[in-house]
């Protein structure tokens, strides 16, 4: 008898247990599956905030390559996932392949899901239209909208001077195989940092945040920053933002869809008590990890406010900043502690970001590294600090300081070394930063041939010497900037440093 | 009646359908292939296309000499930038 049919059976004759199991299976499939579907819309916000975020941080000229980036990540990001980034994640959790007898170990699946390698593969039943399947497609959505976000996080820190190009090779190897690789070996129920080292980082502080901004970092080193971020004595000089209401409503939509990228770190089984398991199998709530978020926008917007004196850049940025430190351990942190780790959180991105301008003078458009990168690690290393000896996974692995060290250790080099590694080939093909003279016209003209306030005049920018004359910006900041990088013009092939 | 629908043959024969034929299938293999090949020519063409428009942009911007030697120029209604203003990456001393 057909689901459907047992269900009109309760109006005549009593359904069978075996009749009534059936109708709970898929109605328990059937919830999982919706539940997927409305974090993954949920979670699109976070991308229309970034794209509102970062457009806002960007000045006038180059408002729609900024926003173009955003949008095209999805365009390249999506594709490359399916074909081979949830591979990844399905079947390398083992780790590095190992010498010996079993040493085709590494290329393997979960213990706990059987079949979720082969599962992964592009032209697998479990990826298309499939009626016995409602959850695979779903879960892997909530994947893909991970994915989206790292290269979302990237993009904000390299606005206003990187080639579009260039950012979507970059944010497809970010997206499509380094975030998900360390998701395999540290967010999986099988990774071998798991499995072996009780690592918990349960919603993604380090998988994804962390990771993302310490591949940024290693762009940002290549890309170099803005012509003018810098002054002739090293000084940071501030870019006025072309909206700041955009910047801070972008935030705010991004917290948004923060609570669904929350809820889809979560595994949901509504026939198996408590219901809900986080994404080692450990049992958990929904409740709480939402109670987490929550309170961590309050202490990290606390923090933000008073270590930057109140300024709204950066009280939105803590409350960002307060939620990444406690998410590693927010499904098992008491409310105070996630409030006052969050607060740590909101004051140490404003003195990262601070410091990572003025001391390391990397411009860092957008504070990603500090927010993200800085205080991802930092969440991570809370959990073996507050939350050491809760037992991870599936074995039961104790959480430990070393533990949590060896997650830290683990991915900061297989994110920062490929960030690195491939921006500098990029720079090397020329391939990867605009030239000058169109970063200071602004990237719109050139990508787009028109500018997106028209009904506005363009004022050009100014620029006070130090003898007190105001005069155009461009000219001074291209002299200086030829000057310091030893630039001269180039042909139509693009420009080329001279000997 | 709605219970009378052959509801699990429909099921079943959906079920069994696939584009191009079942999962593993040679068909299902040719359009992964296609897929594959139609994701590294756009991005190959993102590069492509992108490094013609801004050759051609700095080109225009070389030869029309629009970024001149620096001169004075009358204070207009646009803004200064000072060299530590803005609200966005300095949280104060």
């Amino acid at each position: 008898m057909s689901s459907l049919g047992s269900v009109l059976a309760l109006f005549g004759q009593a359904p069978t247990v075996e009749e009534l199991q059936a109708q709970v299976s898929l109605d328990s499939q059937i919830l999982t599956e919706q539940f997927y579907f409305f974090t993954v819309v949920i979670m699109w916000l976070i991308h229309v905030g970034f794209m509102a975020y970062e457009t806002g941080a960007a000045r006038r000229k180059n408002l729609m390559s900024t926003a173009m980036k955003n949008i095209l990540t999805i365009a390249v990001v999506t594709p490359t996932f399916y074909y081979f980034g949830w591979y990844i994640y399905g079947c390398f959790q083992p780790g590095f392949p190992s010498v010996g007898p079993d040493s085709l170990d590494w290329h393997s699946g979960p213990e706990a899901f059987p079949g979720f390698c082969e599962a992964t593969a592009p032209w697998s039943a479990a990826m298309g239209p499939n009626l016995q399947d409602h959850v695979s497609a779903v879960f892997f959505l909530a994947f893909l909208l991970f994915s989206w976000t790292t290269g979302s996080i990237m993009s904000g820190a390299v606005i206003e001077r990187i080639r579009l190009s260039a950012y979507l090779l970059l944010t497809v190897l970010l997206g499509s195989a380094v975030w998900i690789t360390d998701a395999a070996w540290g967010w999986s129920s099988g990774g071998w940092l798991v499995t072996k080292f009780g690592f918990h980082d349960a919603i993604a502080s380090l998988v994804v945040h962390g990771v993302a901004g310490a591949f940024a970092l290693g762009v940002l080193l290549n890309l170099g920053p803005r012509i003018g971020k810098f002054d002739m004595q090293g000084r940071a000089r501030a870019f006025r933002p072309h909206n700041t209401h955009m910047t801070l409503m972008g935030l705010m939509l991004i917290f948004t869809g923060f609570y669904g990228f929350y809820a889809a770190c979560l595994v949901i089984q509504s026939t198996i008590s408590p219901g809900w398991l986080n994404i080692y199998l450990s049992p958990a709530t929904l409740g709480a990890i939402a109670f987490t978020i929550t309170v961590g926008f309050a202490g990290g917007f606390t923090g933000g406010w008073f270590a930057s004196r109140g300024d709204p850049f950066w009280t939105l940025s803590g409350g960002l900043a307060g939620v990444i430190s406690v998410s590693a351990g927010a499904d098992i942190y008491h409310p105070s502690l996630s409030y006052i780790l969050a607060f740590s959180g909101g004051i140490l991105a404003v003195w990262a970001g601070t410091y990572i301008e003025k001391k390391l003078r990397v411009d860092d458009a957008v504070g990603a590294v500090a927010v993200h990168g800085v205080c991802g690690f930092y969440g991570v290393l809370l959990v073996g600090i507050f939350a050491g000896g809760y037992p991870t996974g599936i074995n039961s692995v104790p959480v430990s300081f070393g533990g949590q060290l060896m997650g830290m250790l683990a991915f900061f080099p297989l994110a920062f070394l490929p960030g690195f590694g491939a921006s500098w080939i990029l720079k090397k093909l020329n391939l990867l930063r605009v030239p000058p003279e169109v970063e200071l016209e602004g990237l719109d003209m050139a990508e787009f041939q028109q500018d997106f306030y028209p009904e506005f005049e363009r004022v050009p920018e100014t620029i006070v010497l130090p003898d007190g004359q105001e005069v155009e910006a461009a000219p001074v900041l291209f002299e200086s900037f030829a000057e310091a990088s030893n630039f001269t013009a180039g042909t139509a092939a693009g420009p080329r440093r001279s000997p | 009646m709605i219970d009378s629908f052959p509801f699990d043959e429909w099921t079943d024969d959906i079920a069994a359908y696939w584009t191009f034929g079942p999962e593993n299938s040679t068909g299902t293999y040719i359009l992964t292939v296609l897929g594959i090949i139609l994701m590294v020519a756009s991005l190959i063409a993102f590069v492509l296309l992108e490094r013609r428009k801004l050759d051609a942009q700095a080109q225009l911007l070389r030869g029309g000499g629009i970024l001149p030697p620096a001169s004075p120029t009358a204070p207009g209604p646009g803004f200064a930038e000072p060299p530590l203003a803005g609200p966005s990456t300095d949280p104060g001393p």
